[in-house]
């Protein structure tokens, strides 16, 4: 009885402490981003608010917070109200199955640091990350604007584009292991990290990651120059701040993704394993970050033709070569 | 005519190897690497740092006095003919040594495009105009500063053109005060590749 108890209480624990860290992490995430932009372009970024402008997102978030929630007159009101929560909610669902870190001793008790070790999890991860998209399009469509429906149209046809490839480049992966469980994936990776076996899948999957996750170069659907700001042009105050949440935490999951599948996870030597992995993760969104100062946006048919005739090859070679070599 | 080498000639050839080995994206983002790393060029006004004008600035008018403290003005009204906003106001009276001295002399900043016309046109070399540009404020009636103001406000220092570091004064007047007069001109920062 006792036992059961606790595993309840450990499991409430561990869902409140994730989704509190995944409400927060966006906070020193904007920091970085408008730091990494400033230095890039030869200005500091944020210096005013707090040490070295540390506090400017909380300052955002309160002007964010107190501004006016705006509804255009003509947009579909259930809808509109509807979508920014649609859309934040499967970034919080697919952390469900991302684990940590191997199993820790607390209180006395052996615990993952993981919520749930399921023997799906990569299918059930793409599954969910695929119904973000659902926040957009009908974002998009209840705004009843030209620029954000050509916002949530694009964004549509970029994800269905780019799942694709982002499924078959995991294939390879999936081959080497054997099973389609994370905790399984890093665990083989303990001597050598997947990506030197997969370099290609490796490649195909942090190009379609950054089309997945919305961001320069393939931040079609947002696009300033051409669509104001796509499928969140009309939205203001809080229900904004939910997009751009939504954002951050897909960039996240990207990035805990390639680390989990191609860089071992949380195995390196000397550190501890929680180290390693947040050292791992931080580069790959700095990385996020770096391209985004970096790259022009693609063109939408270079970004099609990017998909379709680059990448979904590719990935496709990929899995042909590590079934020949696996045979 | 100009024959390219044959490290171009084979770069043209076989771009496509570029291309696929990413180099031109390489490129640009070993680019942006090396400016992250650079020194910034943003001027942290008015919180740390400020700009110093140069003596040729010209920013807030000022009038230039007598060792004895008393204005060089000859109240002739030069600048207050010359000035093309007419925005001078200037007030004649006879002194009990027989001299021709301002008793009014009103200059309205709100208006002044700061020409300099007024500093070229002095006779005495009394008005000029100095390198203080910190005097915004919410009413404009305040803009219209007299003779005892004008008498009062700092002249042109001896060089200019750096960037000091500096302190907020927000108190009634908000400014940034200047700490010490090492500095550093801010175009040198700017990188060029
Ligand atoms: S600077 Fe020009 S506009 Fe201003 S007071 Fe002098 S003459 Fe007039
Ligand atoms: S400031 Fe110069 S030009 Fe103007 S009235 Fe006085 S002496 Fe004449």
């Amino acid at each position: 009885m006792l036992d059961l108890f606790m595993t309840i209480f450990f499991m409430i624990i561990k869902v409140i402490g994730i989704t509190l860290i995944l409400l927060l992490l966006p906070v020193p995430l904007t920091w970085l981003e408008r730091k990494v932009a400033g230095h890039i372009q030869q200005r500091l970024g944020p210096m005013r608010v707090g040490w070295h402008g540390l506090l400017q997102p909380i300052a955002d978030g309160i002007k964010l917070l107190t501004k006016e929630d705006n509804i255009p007159i003509y947009a579909d009101k259930t809808l509109f109200k509807l979508a920014p929560i649609i859309s934040l909610i499967p970034p919080f669902l697919v952390f469900v199955a991302v684990p940590f870190g191997e199993d820790v001793t607390l209180f006395g008790r052996k615990t993952g640091l993981y919520i749930s070790d399921m023997n799906i999890g990569l299918l059930y991860i793409f599954a969910v990350a695929g119904l973000e998209v659902y926040g957009v399009i009908l974002g998009g469509w209840a705004s009843n604007s030209k620029y954000a429906l050509l916002g949530g149209l694009r964004c549509c046809a970029q994800l269905i584009s780019y799942e694709i490839p982002l499924g078959f480049s995991v294939m390879g992966v999936i081959m080497l292991t054997g099973s389609m469980s994370l905790l399984d994936i890093v665990e083989a990776q303990s001597q050598i990290w997947n990506v030197v076996y997969q370099p290609i899948g490796f490649f195909v999957f942090l190009v379609a990651g950054i089309a997945e996750a919305q961001r320069i170069p393939f931040d079609l659907a947002e696009a300033e120059g051409d669509l104001g700001s796509g499928y969140h042009t009309e939205y203001s105050g809080m229900r904004f701040a939910f997009f751009m949440l939504t954002e951050y935490i897909v960039m996240l999951t990207v990035s805990v993704l390639i680390v989990l599948l191609f860089f071992g996870g949380w195995n390196g030597p000397f550190l501890p394993p929680i180290v390693w992995f947040i050292l791992k993760v931080g580069f790959f969104v700095y990385l996020f970050m770096w391209f985004r100062f970096t790259f022009p946006r693609y063109r939408y048919d270079q970004l099609m033709s990017i998909g379709w005739k680059v990448l979904l090859p590719l990935s496709l070679a990929n899995i042909l070569i590590t079934g020949i070599f696996l045979a | 005519m100009y024959r390219e080498n044959w490290l171009e000639r084979l770069e043209k050839r076989y771009r496509w190897i570029g291309f696929t080995l990413l180099l031109d994206l390489i490129d640009g983002l070993s680019l942006t690497l090396s400016y992250l790393f650079s020194k910034t060029i943003t001027m942290q006004y008015p919180d740390r740092e400020k700009w110093i004008p140069y003596p040729r600035f010209r920013g807030h008018h000022f009038l230039r006095k007598f060792e004895n403290g008393d204005t060089k003005c000859v109240a002739c009204e030069l600048c207050a003919r010359i000035c093309p906003c007419q925005c001078i106001k200037v007030v004649p009276y006879e002194d009990e040594k027989g001299n021709r001295r301002p008793l009014i002399y009103d200059v309205n900043t709100a208006r002044c495009l700061f020409c300099g016309l007024c500093e070229d046109a002095c006779p005495v070399e009394a008005i000029a105009l100095g390198q203080h540009y910190e005097f915004s404020a919410y009413d404009s009636k305040k803009l219209l500063v007299g003779k005892d103001v004008l008498m009062k406000m700092p002249g042109k220092t001896e060089e200019g053109g750096k960037v000091v570091r500096a302190r907020l004064v927000a108190g009634e007047k908000v400014f940034a005060e200047p700490q010490g007069k090492e500095g550093y001109h801010w175009w040198n920062r700017i990188r060029r590749r």
